[in-house]
């Protein structure tokens, strides 16, 4: 198709955002152009010849298009581009870095379940799945894509104080000989070695202990 | 007729729990300022690249006569070193440390430790020694020490928890550094010994 | 160790891989992608690939940024000492290499030679996060 007059500014720091392998392309407007910008997105694989454009993202206003389905393999690497349109003029196509959703996604906390006896706290960590199309498709884990993956778990003692540190790599913890009647509160981080990856801390979880019959 | 500027000597290595400088003695100049410059070349430049050597811009014209090489000695390979002076317009020569280093050769001291009696909980702090480094620690009932028991710590964030006490016997810790990159351990700490129920940590 | 690769890989790759503007081919991954390689013949694709890059992609790699040039010369050498490992491996005949493994390797060359050898160079080392995945990935 014949191409407008591009002398629009261009879309600014174009990136994509990822979490769980949920890569979303995220832009900023047009330096100094107002409302009514419209944007057209196309991605391709590295290594192979085609840009492949997104039909969803034709014509949006938003600046931001999920990509998440086109580049769920996370064994390949991507582009991105944005083009922006304004009153028949267009900007020329503005590229990311080359995205790999292996080692470039953020990784969310894991969840925490916490349980509690008289006298010890039982702690089950779950990572949190990759994305994935469709609530019916199949779950996958992170253990799976990441299989060095390791929780760090804080234990805190609220009348102590004293907070506790362990490294599990399973996904169960079971903290035994506490104090009945006490609140511990928990909060856990997924520690990914290689590739160095680190999620944020989980929520802290607070549960006391049975008091002593 | 300019004086030829006398090359660095002295040059050495002093590294310790993978920490690496290399010191020289002061070329001295009366009443001018000498300054410094530093190179290297690890064993891809002398087999594969020409003998080709690189600067280290932290350690270039610097009037120190130490730089922290830490960071490009970054492989377990024997590496060249080397410093000229600068005074002014005059320029020594290469003086190039005797031998090659290999990190492989740094000192490793043993970790810093504090161990933890809180409540039957035996815990311990370890000294954080940067990225390259893991904690083997062993702990075992006094007494017992044919059934001593081993924990691998990776990451050190404030107090680690080693395991249970039964109220009564003394536990006995101690620990030592190991660096996976050279494949090899600090020698043991001291041992400390602490008893459940809340005594805090003390020599025995 | 690959720890210390991927460190210092990760310092310089969005350096390299702006170098690297030749988005439709790839030396690693396409036509033919290292996750392909059957379990049986990893060794030796690992092997063949050390070599590859310490005998011919990092002596070409030299930039004018003197932060990269110490960086690549970091992995450089890390690359000869565990090609060195690999080599012990070979040579006690642990790392064996098959008929399917020298075709595979064969490929990764042709893409490598389909370009100017500074281009598949930076190429190459652009690439190292797919060598370092694959290679972590068991």
């Amino acid at each position: 198709s014949g191409e407008l007059y591009c002398s629009l500014p261009n879309p600014r720091n174009v990136h994509f955002e990822s979490i769980n392998m949920k890569n979303v392309l995220h832009w900023s407007a047009p330096e100094g152009t107002g409302d009514g910008v419209l944007y057209k997105v196309k991605y391709s694989v590295y290594g192979v010849g085609r840009w492949i454009r997104k039909p969803e993202c034709r014509n949006i206003n938003s600046t931001w298009c999920d990509l998440s389905n086109e580049t769920s393999d996370y064994e390949d690497q991507y582009y991105a581009s944005v083009k922006a349109f304004l009153n028949g003029m267009c900007s020329d196509w503005m590229e990311t870095t080359r995205f790999n959703p292996l080692t470039d996604t953020k990784i969310g906390p894991p969840m925490v379940n916490v349980s509690s006896t008289e006298k010890s706290i039982s702690i089950i960590l779950t990572a949190p799945e990759k994305w994935k199309r469709s609530p019916e498709e199949e779950s996958v884990s992170l253990l799976q894509v990441y299989p060095g993956l390791q929780y760090n778990v804080s234990v805190l003692n609220k009348k102590t104080k004293k907070r506790w540190w362990f490294s599990v790599s399973n996904n169960t913890l079971v903290v035994p000989w506490l104090e009945p009647g006490t609140a511990y509160c928990v909060s856990a981080q997924i520690h990914v070695t290689t590739p160095l990856l680190y999620s944020g801390f989980s929520k802290e979880y607070c549960i006391a202990t049975l008091r002593d019959k | 007729e300019d004086i030829l500027l006398p090359a660095p000597q002295n040059i050495s290595i002093l590294s310790t729990n993978m920490k690496h400088f290399l010191t020289w003695s002061p070329v001295i100049v009366q009443g001018q300022t000498v300054r410094y410059s530093v190179e290297f070349q690890g064993e891809y430049e002398r087999e594969y690249a020409n003998e080709s050597w690189i600067p280290i811009c932290e350690c270039s014209l610097i009037t120190a006569t130490v730089c922290n090489i830490t960071e490009d000695i970054s492989a377990t390979v024997a590496y060249n070193l080397r410093v000229r002076a600068d005074v002014g317009a005059r320029r020594s020569e290469w003086g190039t440390l005797k031998g090659f280093f290999n990190r492989i050769t740094t000192s490793l001291t043993p970790p810093l430790m504090k161990v933890i009696a809180d409540g039957y909980h035996l815990l311990v702090e370890l000294e954080d020694m940067g990225p390259a480094f893991q904690f083997c620690v062993l702990y075992w009932k006094k007494g017992q020490e044919s059934r001593m028991q081993q924990k691998v710590v990776k990451e050190v964030s404030s107090v680690v928890h080693l395991d249970t006490m039964e109220a009564g016997p003394d536990y006995c810790v101690k620990a030592q550094t190991y660096v996976e990159a050279i494949n090899r351990s600090s020698s043991f700490s001291q041992t400390q010994c602490v008893r459940a129920q809340g005594s805090t940590s003390m020599w025995l | 160790s690959v720890t210390e690769i991927r460190s210092g890989f990760t310092a310089i790759k969005a350096n390299i891989q702006a170098r690297d503007t030749i988005r439709t081919l790839s030396i690693l991954s396409h036509p033919h992608s290292l996750h392909k390689v059957k379990p049986l013949d990893r060794c030796c694709i690992t092997h063949q690939l050390f070599n590859f890059y310490v005998d011919k992609v990092f002596k070409h790699c030299k930039t004018e940024d003197s932060f990269v040039n110490r960086k690549i010369s970091s992995i450089a050498n890390s690359f000869l000492s565990v090609k060195r490992k690999l080599g012990q491996c070979h040579e006690q005949n642990k790392c064996l290499c098959g008929q399917e493994s020298a075709e595979k390797f064969k490929q990764i060359l042709a893409n490598y030679e389909g370009l100017n050898v500074t281009s598949a160079a930076i190429k190459s080392l652009g690439e190292l996060d797919i060598l370092l995945d694959w290679i972590e990935k068991s």
